[in-house]
């Protein structure tokens, strides 16, 4: 994944998927670890979580994706922002990106088991599950290690 | 970079200005992609002696040129070569079009497409599906690789319900090449100085959520090409397909469905006009149940071992016109068992034994295959 050259999403859909996740009113910030961008949600003082873009190749094109998650390093969710080929698009679909919600670092997050895959999708759903596995342990283990907190 | 909280009644609270290093504008990049598979094929009787064939090589060539705008193409070689004198071998571009990404509900899409009809016919790299061969329905009945030129619209329905659609205005069949037996197959113009006489609707509705995907697809056009005698109008000898299918999956099973009827309004004029016998009602199906035995075996790993077994039932003289008589030979029942062995989910090895029969009992056989095919 770091070798994908990252792609910036519009700026009107990550704010707009911080908002969901997150509420209105949130304070983001910017931290910088292991040359990777993690944006830190808080409101007053309160820490609401860490959210993190990532971007993977799906069939031939990089997919640009949110992970978010809690103060309890639990997944809130995954939000796909950019999605660039003909096939395989249902990884955007509510009913697939659920299946992420709560887990942890030390659940399973891998297809067939954990994740259901889509038909017709194949390459998408392992792609995209591929990433957010590895970006749930990073965001834990700096979380964990106070390198973001 | 932190930034200040904005604050204001009704607006945006979250003000973000950063960079997401190393921060890129989307580039122009082309990608090559393919699929191929090769063939060992051996039916019973004599003097019918095995055959190897390298069946397909495709070439998937793509460029995106934005966000918003992409180029989209699969070019493929079947029986390895062509060599003038020599019958067998076929090139042909089975895509090539232009997607104008407008809204995720609004794709706008040029060019030489697949109709959306059934599943081979949009799905078809080898590790996708089991068996050496395409299923035979999927050939005689919905015609693939089944592409024309039009223009359409793709998109997800929005509502997060898990609902796409596509549908597209193409060019029509041609009923000069309907046959008793292959149905509309040769009635395709496959993007080659297409007769545009007869434009034709057709499109799909589907609908996904992990483990289960629902479509239903249509074809409705003319035929007649502007033949005096079939008629000269847009919609003359129209044909009226409708189909569904369904692919589920649970606990290391699959199982999928394909149906589709195909009325063909006037096979009568039609054959009085070319002299052949198409029927008026083509139609068939087919079910097909595999489970992956490593579930069992090898829990932990990531290969798949499928065995599988394909009923497919169709028949291309479903129905027939006055004036033509129903031949059983074109009734079908083809029974498939066999093993699909896949490392990766991009590569697979297949073997399978087929069960040809009909309702006459004619040229009835079986035919053991192996196969191998990749997709990248």
């Amino acid at each position: 994944m770091l070798s994908v050259a990252a792609q910036t999403p519009p700026r009107g859909k990550l704010a707009a998927s911080i908002t969901r996740l997150f509420g209105q009113g949130a304070r983001v910030d910017s931290l910088h670890v292991d040359s990777t961008t993690v944006l830190r949600v808080s409101r007053r003082d309160s820490l609401l979580g860490f959210a993190e873009v990532g971007n993977v190749i799906g069939k031939d094109q990089p997919i640009t994706f949110l992970v978010a998650i809690g103060p309890d390093d639990r997944l809130k969710d995954v939000d796909i922002l950019v999605y660039r080929e003909p096939r395989g698009g249902e990884v955007a679909y509510e009913a697939w990106r659920k299946q992420f919600r709560g887990k942890t670092a030390a659940d399973s997050v891998r297809v067939g088991r954990g994740i259901r895959s889509i038909s017709g999708a194949t390459i998408s759903v392992h792609a995209v599950t591929a990433g957010v596995r590895r970006m749930l342990a990073d965001l834990t283990t700096w979380h964990r290690s106070g390198a973001i907190r | 970079m932190a930034h200040p909280r904005a604050c204001g009644p009704g607006a945006l609270s979250i003000f973000l200005a950063f960079t997401v290093a190393p921060a890129l504008v989307a580039q122009e990049r082309t990608t090559v992609g393919g699929y191929g598979e090769i063939h060992y094929t051996n039916p019973t009787g004599p003097s019918s002696p095995a055959e190897v064939n390298l069946a397909r090589f495709v070439i998937y060539l793509a460029h995106s040129f934005s966000d918003k705008l992409a180029f989209q193409s699969e070019l493929e070689v079947e029986d390895a070569k062509i060599e003038s004198g020599v019958a067998g071998g076929e090139v042909g571009v089975e895509q090539a079009y232009l997607d104008y990404h407008l809204a995720d509900w609004l794709t706008l899409r040029t060019g030489l497409v697949l109709a959306p009809i059934g599943i081979i016919n949009e799905t078809h790299e080898p590790p996708t599906f089991n068996g050496v061969e395409r299923p035979a329905f999927e050939n005689d009945v919905i015609p693939t690789t089944w592409r024309e030129i039009g223009v359409g619209a793709v998109g997800t329905i929005p509502g997060g319900a898990g609902l796409s659609y596509r549908v597209y205005l193409l060019n029509g069949l041609k009923a000069e090449g309907f046959s008793s037996d292959e149905g509309i197959r040769e009635g395709r113009q496959e993007g080659q100085h297409a007769s545009f006489a007869n434009p034709s609707l057709t499109g799909r509705l589907e609908w996904a959520r992990p483990g289960l995907k629902i479509g239903g697809s249509f074809w409705y056009g003319g035929t007649a090409n502007a033949d005096s005698a079939l008629g000269t109008g847009s919609f003359a000898a129209p044909i009226t397909l409708l189909s569904a299918d369904a692919r589920y999956e649970v606990a290391g099973a699959s199982f999928r469905a394909v149906v589709a009827t195909i009325s063909v309004s006037d096979a009568a004029a039609i054959n009085a006009r070319f002299g052949a016998d198409v029927g008026s009602r083509i139609a068939g199906g087919y079910v097909e149940a595999a489970y992956n035995v490593l579930t069992r075996l090898a829990p932990k790993s990531s290969q798949q071992l499928n065995a599988f077994v394909r009923l497919e039932r169709y028949d291309t003289h479903a129905a027939v016109p006055a004036g033509t008589t129903k031949n059983l030979l074109f009734a079908r029942r083809i029974t498939t068992v066999g093993l699909s062995y896949k490392p990766t989910f991009n590569t697979v090895f297949k073997g399978d034994y087929q069960l040809l029969r009909n309702g006459s009992g004619a040229g009835e056989g079986e035919v053991l295959s192996l196969g191998v095919g990749y997709q990248f």
